[in-house]
């Protein structure tokens, strides 16, 4: 892998606000533009995403176990799960919804998290391959991440919708509110990650032959 | 570059700075106890698991149908396998929290769908929701599996009230659930019948609610009050119809008199019996009664076994039996009416404690008391048995071949109207009516020529009369020319003066030749 110096490498430091090159002996000192505090890495990066990674993986089996919402049809509630809703879809024929569903519910957020996770191994444990395929996991994670809130939406939706009484009636699950929240912490998770610490890895590679 | 910053490693910023613990941590701790809880509470509203049989499972749905006592969701069924002698089904149920308290031996299960019946529609929300299963807890110690009911069991919800028994011969429509009213408030209802051990009777339990229970008395009448009762008796037609529902699906109903309301209440499972009528069940049951037999030579038609027997009008016993016997050698018809008197009925006053009833009777008899038949309705014709004193009628008594005494009777004041209009009808039909139209017609021949002449007469008066006008009015002409003023009046007048004047020269004349008779030789004498 070809390797660039780094910025920091070269005792260089860009302000987080605005953008502003300063040299690494002001480190401690506020940037001189705009007055911010300057760090060279987001600050406990990987602590954060590994707090909000935690939490996704904690919510994520309520989130799952539990109904994401019970659909009331003619005086009879169903409770439907996010994997019984996708089953339920799949009987009734209706695979193309299912397979969306299916990826939006469930295998995004489950890639999002073991992506992240794994993020976190590669920076901790150091790995030293292919630091640009991680870089483009970390975008790719970070891209995705808002799309998980599709069944959110639908299920909003589908409450404000479909009130008819005991005709007929949606009402968000507890799941829901766990799915959501799984779905944010990612989406944090994601923030907060540093993606320059896999590059950093490189470096000191490089630094300590 | 500058050279101070060289010994800066990326290693130092970013990795080793682990000594202050975020806030950030917080968020899993969160999470943890979020989701625990919500696991917990998942886990803590689950009750035991029970399985009941039923005999199939229609319209039973794995995790739709539900578990519900007084309308309250209390479980779920999460399985429904058939059993293993491949004849009825198990219905797995995950109860909830709380269950065990009433999942004991007498719990019963049904399952509820729509009823429609004449009494009324139940289950009406299933049809839409789908079945599901009704639970009425009982006692007994715990238990997991369950044997289904077929029908929902009559009494829900643990009613307050007492069970009685009735017994009566004759089901007729009844069925559990037919409703018992009193005075047309439906009060209770019927749960069971079943035939009674010497396979006589039919024992009916039921049940009364609540206050209502306190109505039911030692000597409480129940009566069955399905339908109309429309009965044409000697007493007229009557009808009597029970609550619309009794109408079209049968029912019980119920009586206390009001002074046997005060005595104390009936115990639970008190045997009453069921009266098949509402007459039935008033008509007061006497233990002592005493049976003669009274022989009718008139028709007897009209009266019925059951037409009462009447003193004075007051009904004192009724008709039992009504043959015919036919005497071969004297080619005799005769009516025995047999008839059930009460005594009781009478009360007695200056009682003498040594005269039976029977004695008294006689005596009675002695005094003139007879039978007599009567109408008891010109409407339906229905006759009765009145007993009365005929003291000038002939105490006649027949050969009596029956196991009772005879009781004289006498011919209804009915038979002895119709013998006299018989023999006047007789005297009627003896009369020589042809000569007597013969006779009226010639009379009415002279009558005719008669009123001919009248006729004539009539007319001859009509010109009589028309002459008496003419001379009526020449007369008052007459009268109107000698009216005061006119010239004739004054000369009459004048003519009466004159002639009064002639007059009384005439009386002086007189008078003077009274006294003077000579002058009519003499003349008149020089004074």
């Amino acid at each position: 892998m070809t390797s660039n110096p780094s910025a920091l490498s070269q005792g260089l430091v860009r302000c987080h606000e605005c953008g502003q090159v300063v040299q690494i002996s002001l480190v401690n000192k506020p940037c001189p533009v705009c007055q911010s505090q300057l760090h060279a890495r987001t600050p406990h990066s990987l602590q954060r995403t590994t707090a909000y990674l935690l939490s996704s993986y904690i919510l994520y089996i309520p989130a799952n176990v539990f109904p994401i919402m019970n659909v009331t049809q003619m005086g009879v509630t169903e409770e439907h799960t996010i994997l019984g809703g996708i089953l339920s879809l799949i009987e009734s024929d209706m695979l193309p919804i299912a397979l969306l569903v299916m990826i939006a519910s469930i295998l995004v957020p489950l890639l999002k998290l073991i992506g992240i996770t794994l993020l976190l191994l590669n920076v901790q444990l150091r790995w030293q391959r292919n630091a640009r395929l991680w870089t483009m996991l970390y975008r790719a994670i970070c891209f995705v991440g808002r799309w998980s809130m599709l069944d959110i939406f639908m299920i909003s939706i589908l409450v404000a919708l479909v009130d008819l009484g005991s005709v007929s009636k949606v009402i968000a699950g507890p799941a829901a509110t766990a799915f959501a929240a799984v779905v944010v912490l990612t989406m944090f998770a994601a923030k907060s990650f540093d993606p320059r610490l896999i590059w950093d890895n490189q470096s000191t590679r490089k630094s300590r032959p | 570059m500058n050279p101070d910053i060289e010994p800066y490693l990326t290693e130092d910023i970013t990795l080793n700075k682990k000594s202050r613990l975020p806030l950030v941590w917080f968020l899993p701790v969160i999470a943890l106890i979020v989701s625990s809880w919500l696991i917990y509470k998942a886990i803590s509203e689950q009750g035991p698991v029970i399985t009941i049989t039923f005999p199939d499972a229609e319209g039973l749905e794995v995790d739709k149908t539900r578990l519900k006592y007084l309308d309250v969701e209390v479980g779920k069924v999460t399985a429904i396998t058939i059993s293993k002698d491949l004849k009825s089904i198990n219905v797995t149920a995950q109860m909830n929290d709380g269950a065990e308290a009433y999942l004991k031996e007498q719990t019963q299960f049904w399952v509820v769908r729509p009823r429609v019946g004449l009494g009324g529609v139940s289950g009406l929300n299933t049809l839409l929701s789908g079945p599901y299963i009704g639970i009425k807890p009982g006692e007994g110690h715990d238990r997991k599996h369950f044997m289904g009911l077929i029908s929902p069991p009559t009494l829900k919800n643990n009613d307050e009230g007492k069970q009685f028994v009735l017994e009566t011969t004759n089901l007729g429509s009844m069925t559990p659930g037919t409703p018992i009213n009193y005075h047309g408030v439906i009060v209770g209802e019927v749960l069971d019948h079943q035939v009674s051990a010497q396979v006589d009777a039919i024992k009916l339990t039921i049940f009364i609610k609540k206050p209502y229970d306190q109505l039911v008395k030692k000597q409480t009448r129940f009566w069955i009050d399905s339908g109309v009762d429309l009965s044409a008796s000697a007493d007229g037609f009557k009808v009597r119809t029970g609550p619309l529902i009794s109408l079209l699906s049968g029912g019980i109903a119920f009586r206390t008199s009001s002074d046997a309301l005060l005595t104390p209440t009936a115990d639970e499972y008190t045997h009453f019996i069921l009266y098949d009528t509402y007459d039935q069940s008033t008509q007061v049951f006497y233990s002592k009664t005493l049976t003669y037999v009274m022989y009718f030579n008139s028709s007897v038609r009209g009266l019925t076994e059951g037409a009462p027997v009447q003193l004075r009008g007051i009904p004192v016993g009724k008709v039992t039996g009504i043959t015919l016997e036919l005497d071969k050698k004297t080619a005799e018809i005769r009516i025995p009416v047999t008839v059930e008197i009460e005594p009781q009925r009478i009360s007695i006053i200056n009682n003498l404690p040594g005269v039976s009833d029977k004695e008294m009777v006689d005596a009675l008899i002695k005094k003139g008391l007879r039978a007599q038949l009567q109408t008891g309705s010109l409407l339906t014709g229905q006759l009765l048995v009145d007993l009365d004193f005929h003291p000038t009628s002939k105490l006649t008594l027949h050969t009596n071949n029956s196991a009772f005494l005879e009781f004289p009777t006498t011919a209804s004041s009915m038979d002895q109207f119709t013998h006299s209009a018989q023999t006047i009808m007789d005297k009627i039909a003896k009369l020589p009516l042809e000569d007597m139209s013969l006779e009226i017609n010639s009379t009415l021949k002279a009558l005719q020529s008669t009123s001919k002449a009248t006729d004539r007469m009539l007319n001859s008066a009509k010109t009589t009369l028309d002459t008496t006008d003419k001379t009526m009015t020449s007369a008052n002409q007459v009268l109107n020319s000698i009216e005061p003023g006119s010239t004739t009046r004054y000369e009459l007048d004048k003519l009466l003066q004159e002639l009064g004047q002639t007059a009384s020269s005439v009386k002086q004349l007189t008078d003077y030749l009274q006294q003077h008779p000579d002058t009519l030789l003499h003349g008149k004498s020089k004074e």
